[in-house]
Order: C-alpha cells, then structure tokens, then sequence
C-alpha cells in the first residue's frame, strides 16, 4: 500500500498528492510536501477527492436505449450504433451534422485526440469544450494583450507580489492555494486592491475592496485604466508599446461623473485603487468566473490586461477546471487549432493537416451553446458529448433538455447516470482520472502527470480508449496509448515541445514556454445594457466552498455534500424589508428564462438591488435564471448579473 | 529479551542493520519512511532495507493511519430473508514500524488509550496488539515547526515506545521499552551487543544538543489555564476562526485527533459496506444535529473545539496528558496560519488586552 503520486482533479491549481490502494481500495490520501503548489497542503475537495469518484453509483457497463429506457449493453454494440448514428446523420446531411462537446476535465492527451477525432476523423468543425461556459472569454483577449492565454506566472510568485489587483474571484473560497499565496504576500507587505459585489473572506487582508453591481465591472475597470493613462501613472516605456494609442483613444467615452451611478463604485476610490497599485507596482492582476460570465467579458479580460501591462505587472487568470489550461492548449475550442493556431493561418492549418494526413475544417464550427440552438434548429442531428453534464453547465435546462431531445443521436461519455447521460441513445462508462494514465495542465502552465491508482471500475473505458475504438471503425487511427499522444502533442504542439512522460517522471513539470509571446495594447471598447424595470434586482450567481462545477463529483462525497444542507439566496435586509420578506422564508427568484425558489437569508455586506444566488446540488443552480444570450466576443453564456424579480412563494 | 533503561541499551551496527530488518521481516510486515519520486518522504511497506531512508526528518502523513486508517472497511452486509448477513473484513496485519519520530509515539499510545477506554474499539486494539514500535530519537528537531520539547513528547522518550533507536553515527543505541519489544527483538538478538559508557555518554550528549535546537515554541501551559477556564473570550475564537480555510486538514493530519465518520456504502454486488473515515470537527456538518441545531455553529467554535481539545484538564485528567504533541503537522498543513503555536501565543498575549478593552467598555 504505498502511495502513487497524482495531480488533483478538482480545481485548476494542480497540486501534487498520494493516494494509497490496498487490494483495490483507497486507504489513503495526502499532499506532496515539496511539490510547488501543494506544499503539504490541500483544500477540502483535494481531502475529499476520493470519495467522490469511487460511489456505487458509478456507470459500470455501456448503456443503450431501447424505446423509453436506457439499458445495460456491450462496449461492441455501443461503438457500433454511435458509428452508425454519425455514419448516417453525416451522409445525410453533411459534416456540419455532427457536434462534438469536450470536458476541461479530461487529460491533454484526451482532448488533444478529442480535437482530432472531432476535426480529422469525423470532418466537423463543429468541436468545442466546457470552458465554453465558463471561461473562455480570457482566451482570445490574452491572446491579443500578454500573448499567452494563461497565467504569465507561477503560484508561488504570488506570495512576493507587490500589490494585487483581485476582480470577481473569492479566492480563498474557490482557489484555497491562490487564497493562501495572497496571504502570505500581505503578511510580507503586499497590498490588495479588490472587487466584486460580495466582501468575501480574503476581505480582512484587502486595503480597497470595491463593490460593482453585478454585471458593471467593465465601466470601473475603464475608469480605471483611464485615470491611470489621464495620471501618467504607467511606466515611461509604456507609450512607445504597440497598441497604446489605440487604448487610449478607445477610453475617450469614459465619464466619471456617471460612474457611480452606472456602478456603483465613486471615482475617488478608482483614483484611490490606481494609486495604491502604482505605488506598489508591479501589481499581479487575477480575475475569475465573476467577471468572466458576462455580456462584454472579453473587453473586461482586455481591460484587466492592459492594467498589468501599463503598470509593467503580469496576469493570472483563474480557471475552474482541474485542466481548463490543458484543454484550451490543445485546441478544444471551435475558433483555433491546438496551440492556439488561428484557423485563418493558412501555412499552420496545411502543416495540421499534414500531422492528420487529411483534409481539415477551414472555417470555424459552432461554439457550445451554439451548437446546443443548432440541435433544436435541427442543424445538428448526432452530438457527442464527453465528461461535460451540459443540462446542467448551459444555460436554461429546460431549453437545454429540449434542444438535446430534438437529435437523432446522443452519445454521452460519464463517469455518473447525470441529468445529460439520462437523455443519450448511448452511455459509455467512462474512467475517473484516478483509472488511467495522462496528463492536466495547471493554470500556471505546468504540465503535471496523472496516474493509474485504481483499475477501472465495472467496464469502464478511458475517454482516450472510446476515442481510439470510434476512430478505428471509422477506418482511422488514434492511438489508446497516452504516451504516444502526448509524444505527437510534443512534435506539433510548439508549447509542449519539451513535455514527455519521462521527462515528468524525473521532475515536477515546469510552466511551458510562451515562446517569445509580445505584449501589446488591446483597446476596450464599452457598453453596458440598460435595466429591466420589471426584473429590478441583478443576479450574483456563486459556488459554495464544498461545491465544484455541476456537482456531480461534489455531490457524491459525504463531506463535501453536508456542509450547507439546505440551498440558500441572499438579499440586504434593507430590500429584504422593501419586499416584505423575513429570514428563512421561501422566496421565487425568477428571470424572463426561468426561475428558482430558495429559503432566504439576510446579508447587509450585500450591495442593495443585487441578490446572491450560490450553485446547488442536483440541478438547484442560478443557471436556470440565464438564457442562452452571450458575450458576443467570446459566445461565453451570461450567468452574472441578469435581471432577475424576487416574490414571496404565495 | 528484557526491557532495559539506557543502562542496560543495547548497540546495533548501521551496518548489520539490513540483516536485522530481514530477520524483522520474517515475522512482521516491515513499515518504514521511504522516499518517493521527487525526494516525498511517506512511511510505507519496504520490498528490500535498501529502501529504509533513516535520516528522513520528519514525515507528513502521520503513523495513525497503520491504526486508524484514513478510509477504512469495517464490515460488509446484506438483507436477506432471515436478516442480516455479516461478513466482517480482518487486516491487523503483524507489523512492525521502523523510525517512527517520538511525538508519533506518544500520540499513538494517547490514541491507544481513547480507543480502549471505556469502550474497545476492536479494528484499532487489534492493529495496535499486532504492531511493534521502533522509534528513532531525533538528534536535532528534523524541522524548524518542531515543538515537541513544549509538549513534553520528545525529542527522545523515557517510556512508550517498543524498542527506541539512537542514531550514533556507525551504529544505534538500542532500548527495548516494552514486553512487545523484547519479542520481537527475540529473532535478532545475535546482532545486538551490549552498550559501552562511550555509547551512553554520546546518546547524552544528543539529548542536550536535541533539547537546545528548537526554533518554534508553543507555550501550553498558559493555554491550559485560559482555554480550561474558559476564559477566552468568544470574539477571539471568532476573530481567528474567521481565518480558517476550512479544509479540515489540521485534523486530518494531526496524530492525536481521533474523530471519524461512518457510512455505508453500496457495492455493486448489493452488499453495503460499513466505511469508517477521518472526520472532523472544524466542520459544521460533523456535529450538526438531525433538528437542524448545531451546537457548535461557528467557525469561532470550532476552533474552540479543537483548542479545547488541544489544551484543557479535562483531558489531562482523563487521557493522562493534553492533545497536542508537538509534531508541528498543524502548522505545515495549514492554508493560513492556525497551527497550535500561532493560536496559543494570540490567545497568551491578547487575552488581557482583550479583558483590558472589556473593562473599559463596561465603565465606559
């Protein structure tokens, strides 16, 4: 029983840890010491990983439906229907009939081989992963300012940051090991500037806590960027920059005298946070989900961005999943190859095409929730999805389960029966990352190994073995060994060069190399959208601590799962008082998409107009309160800050 | 075999070490600290003495787990017509754990006396009857939150362990502290000679310089008054349980702490399994109650709880001594910084600022 080292597959902070197995049971589980990040430490998902991937409920055989029911059938029979069904949709009515929708979750060489399999062997551009409805608004602004869509430094950095610019993140929350690091940086006199609607834990270690309404963000951070320029508060290399006329001729719209009223954050505190942040320049700008769900998140990343670059700081975004970094590396996104190739560049796209010895998609295919309207526009008619509880991660269930009934064909892979899989003509039962080999990528770009603790439970496939068998009756080939996918992501992938399995099993990963990536000035154009009277309060839908993602690994650990029994929404006690509503009573928060109801708690550090909504178990998310609407850059659906009326349930 | 007192120690060669632990091997499963890839030192089953890594420092993953495993299957059953079927799961295997530091020592034999007292807890007597201790002195704290000196478990013990294990250079002071220990030495007793006045004196000369290398202090005895009278005030508690991260890992890592949690778990066989794991009290679902009450509903109080636990008589009076052994676990593993030195010197030092502000607020 001793331990095999592996990265956690929870958040997307990657820290090393120990699982011990004794005659195929896990007796044991703890952080690597010296690995950087983990450091002898874990947050409670990292302590309760186990218990979430190993319940009885696991998915052990493939299932197929027959008439109404789903039943339990071969691994020879589902390939060969799923074949079948993509055979004919795609003969019928052309490639783009065909989606195919990854998880962050999977292993590099998982999603890489999903890329490929999507975009090689089925033809389809139509390919697109989980960050979709999370946060891939960052990737094409990263891209057009630091040039490297991922953190430009390492987690341990954080704890010699001079000052921190922290915006729509509860840190300590969500990313304990960016929490901890922050910390330990104020303790040696790093000082924080934060925002967000809520006053979060980290509140205590924060010098300006700012507090937006929700869905705002992007006027104050112009406001911001505007009175660094107007103060000459940058560094003095910065206008010969490229890009920095441009920025600032895109602020020109700025008006402070309206922005108390359009955010709620005073000027003389954005004077106040420009100042501390120069001060103490260079500052570590991270922003999380808070600000990357909303309807101009992209001009928001940019923004952000150019705040880091002016005061000449670096950017850490924070991601959810556990290989949100891995996935968008290797291309699982409809917009860009693996690399972050563009579509449009021709030589790139002919060298890809060339690895893949065929023809590939030039254009770009349909982003997630696009593709999920194309399956009730009838569009597409067979959709493949993998890891990802889409019911639950897109907007609107209902219009989500409906779109997904429209399909001639659903296959899901899953390690759970999830409120998606129960809708799919075939179910295949896929492995935890605790049954197989591979790799996750962490947010500070460190390619980290995942090992086999555990055989598979019941039947149960590798995402990379269901790919392999699906491409071998489909007459081409994808290997099941990971070592070999990750030795060809090495030879075409430039920022993987350097990654191997051996290589890894010789030393901690190291952040891949951003190979000469230019910063440059992106400018950030505004708009914000108006109120609905008839839907007066704006929406700040959150994740509990002990929550991560859909739930559906969270759901499952006992400890996880008990902390808050009962689902909750939050309100100021001076609305609360407005509307009539007592504490512990049950109230209906709706929006023009759906609505919810949840026992009510009163929280004055709460901003007036505003109601805090956190993700529950089975299904009880705010997700419900959003439609399929977009930030328009990225097609990341708007979560935060929708218009939503709060009623008493009659 | 005898036990013997340092007098009567007994010297075994480094270099005859390999055989003694081959002849250990015939008898027991031998545990011991082993380092893993990137230089991880955790204590485990060893193939070959090779593996044994003597001067380790300290390791993270405290030696409770070979007596209260981290996840652990008590039993197995099902319905069936007539009632229930039982099978029950036996692993105590024969052990012996080589190197364990003094402070784990002494939290195991606290562990042994809560588990066997008043009630026996059958799955850790066995494994506790079934493993020999050989604990490995620590010649300099193997790190700089090491404070077991305040806490009256270690850096080297007088009573407790089996066999206890001096590193002297080329060669280690052996004594043997108990029935168990000396059954076990049985096997190898040929490898083992008696010690000189040179090897005593050298183990003396460890202990002072051991004793005089501490870094980090934890001064109980001050908390011992203030948390036993209760006489911390509630904001303090809060202030810093307003802090904690909630990961519950001080707990899970800490020797001493003993709270776990059933549950039973379906197999796909249709038998449940009844699971025992770590638990902890630094979360609220642990004692929240069936009604919904919970009695300790903050993080201000369960802090208290766990300092409580750390640092009171009552423990004293009924385990023998306080929960807390120094081992400096709490204060690596924390995501801020609740380790028991940092909590015990905030409560010290501003307890009576705190009553100082109390007063003045109620003359105010």
């Amino acid at each position: 029983m001793n331990g095999v080292l592996t990265t956690c597959g929870f958040c997307s902070c990657g820290c090393a840890l120990y699982i011990e197995v004794s005659n195929g049971c896990i007796k044991g589980l703890f952080p690597s010491v010296n690995h950087p990040v983990s450091t002898g430490r874990l947050c409670i998902k990292g302590w309760s990983l186990t218990s979430s991937i190993t319940c009885a409920d696991r998915l052990r055989t493939p299932l197929i439906r027959r008439g109404s029911s789903l039943e339990p059938g071969s691994w020879d029979e589902a390939i060969s229907l799923t074949v079948s069904a993509l055979r004919k949709s795609s003969s019928n009515f052309g490639v783009k009939s065909l989606g195919v929708i990854g998880s962050a979750k999977m292993t590099n060489e998982e999603c890489y081989s999903l890329v490929k399999f999507a975009r090689s062997v089925l033809g389809t551009p139509n390919i697109d992963g989980s960050c979709r409805f999370y946060d891939a608004s960052l990737i094409q602004a990263l891209l057009q300012t630091t040039g490297i869509p991922a953190s430009e430094i390492e987690i341990s950095a954080i704890a010699k940051a001079r000052s921190i610019l922290i915006v729509g993140a509860n840190v300590r929350d969500q990313l304990p090991h960016i929490g901890s690091r922050i910390e330990e940086a104020v303790r040696n006199g790093c000082q924080v500037v934060a925002a967000d609607p809520r006053t979060f834990t980290i509140a205590p270690h924060v010098r300006l806590f700012l507090h937006p309404r929700p869905g705002k963000d992007l006027a104050w951070i112009r406001a911001l960027l505007k009175t660094i320029i107007d103060r000459k508060l940058y560094h003095e290399d910065v206008p010969k920059m490229s890009g920095f006329s441009e920025l600032c001729s895109s602020l020109n719209g700025v008006a402070m005298d309206r922005l108390n009223d359009e955010t709620g954050v005073d000027p003389t505190l954005v004077a106040e946070a420009a100042k501390v942040l120069t001060e103490k320049s260079p500052p570590v700008v991270m922003f999380g989900l808070g600000v990357l769900q909303q309807s101009n998140s992209t001009e928001i990343v940019k923004a952000l961005a150019n705040i880091a670059l002016l005061l000449g700081g670096s950017v850490i975004p924070l991601r959810g999943h556990n290989n949100a970094q891995g996935s968008s590396d290797l291309g699982m996104a409809h917009d860009f190859l693996p690399g972050y190739t563009p579509l449009s560049d021709s030589e790139a796209m002919r060298a890809w095409e060339q690895a893949w010895d065929c023809p590939l998609p030039q254009l770009p295919g349909l982003s997630a929730p696009d593709m999920i309207r194309a399956c009730e526009a009838g569009d597409i008619k067979s959709l493949l999805v993998f890891g990802e509880n889409l019911v639950l991660s897109a907007p609107d269930p209902r219009k989500t389960v409906s779109a997904l009934e429209h399909l001639d064909f659903l296959g899901v892979s899953e390690l759970y029966y999830t409120e998606t899989a129960a809708l799919a003509d075939v179910v295949f039962p896929a492995c935890s990352f605790l049954e197989k080999d591979g790799t996750f990528t962490n947010i500070e770009r460190r390619v980290q190994r995942v090992r086999k603790v555990l055989e598979p439970l019941g039947e149960a496939k590798s995402d990379l073995w269901i790919l392999a068998e699906l491409a071998s009756v489909l007459g081409k080939s994808i290997s099941r060994d990971p070592v070999e996918v990750l030795a060809e992501v090495s030879a075409h992938v430039s920022q993987y060069a350097d990654v191997s399995y051996q290589g890894l099993d010789e030393a901690w990963g190291r952040p891949w190399q951003s190979n000469g990536a230019k910063r440059k000035f992106a400018p950030v154009n505004g708009h914000s959208g108006g109120r609905d009277p008839e839907y007066p309060f704006q929406l700040i839908a959150s994740r509990i601590h002990f929550h991560q993602q859909t739930g559906t690994m969270s759901l499952r650990s006992p400890v996880l799962s008990r902390e808050y029994p009962e689902a909750f929404a939050e309100l100021n006690g001076e609305d609360a008082k407005k509307l009539g509503l007592r504490p512990g009573s049950l109230i209906t928060i709706s929006s023009r998409s759906g609505s919810l109801a949840r026992n009510l708690l009163l929280n004055d550090s709460l901003p007036q107009g505003c109601i805090h909504v956190p993700n529950f178990f089975a299904g009880d998310s705010p997700n419900r309160l959003a439609s399929y609407e977009c930030d328009p850059s990225s097609g990341v659906p708007i979560y935060k800050g929708c218009a939503v009326k709060v009623e008493a349930v009659k | 075999m005898k036990i013997n007192g340092v007098a009567g120690a007994l010297i075994l060669k480094k270099s005859d070490a390999g055989i003694f632990l081959e002849g250990l091997g015939r008898d027991f499963r031998i545990i011991a600290p082993r380092r893993h890839l990137m230089g991880d030192i955790m204590f485990g089953a060893i193939q070959c003495p090779e593996e044994v890594v003597w001067d380790y420092g300290h390791d993270l993953y405290p030696p409770k787990r070979f007596f209260l495993p981290h996840y652990e299957n008590l039993f197995r059953y099902r319905y069936e017509a007539g009632g229930v079927e039982l099978e029950k799961v036996k692993d105590a295997p024969q052990q012996a754990i080589i190197g364990v530091r003094s402070c784990d020592v002494s939290a195991i034999q606290f562990q042994g006396g809560f588990f066997g007292s008043p009630t026996v807890d059958p799955y850790y007597k066995s494994r506790l009857d079934n493993t020999v201790l050989f604990s490995l002195v620590c010649n300099e704290p193997p790190r700089k939150e090491c404070f077991c000196i305040c806490c009256d478990s270690g850096p080297y013990l007088d009573v407790g362990f089996d066999v206890q294990l001096t590193d002297l250079g080329d060669r280690f002071l052996y004594q043997i502290g108990s029935e168990k220990g000396a059954k076990a030495t049985e096997s190898v007793e040929l490898l083992l000679t008696k010690a000189e006045e040179g090897d005593l004196a050298e183990r003396r000369r460890i202990e002072a310089h051991a004793d005089s290398r501490f870094e980090t202090i934890g001064y109980l005895a001050k908390a011992i008054i203030f948390t036993s009278e209760n006489r911390v005030p509630e904001e303090l508690w809060e202030e810093l349980g307003s802090t904690c991260f909630r990961c519950g890992a001080c707990t899970n890592l800490c020797p001493v702490c003993t709270c776990f949690t059933v549950e039973d778990r379906k197999d796909a066989d249709g038998y449940f399994m009844r699971c025992r794991s770590w638990d902890s009290c630094q979360f609220s679902g642990f004692t929240r109650e069936a009604s919904g009450h919970n009695p300790r509903p903050t993080f201000g109080s369960r802090l208290l709880r766990r300092f409580y636990h750390k640092a009171s008589y009552q423990y004293i009076l009924r385990d023998g001594r306080h929960g807390c052994v120094g081992c400096g676990r709490c204060i690596t593993c924390c995501l801020t910084d609740l380790g028991v030195p940092t909590v015990i010197k905030r409560v010290r030092r501003e307890l009576p600022e705190y009553l100082e502000a109390q007063q003045k607020e109620k003359e105010g």
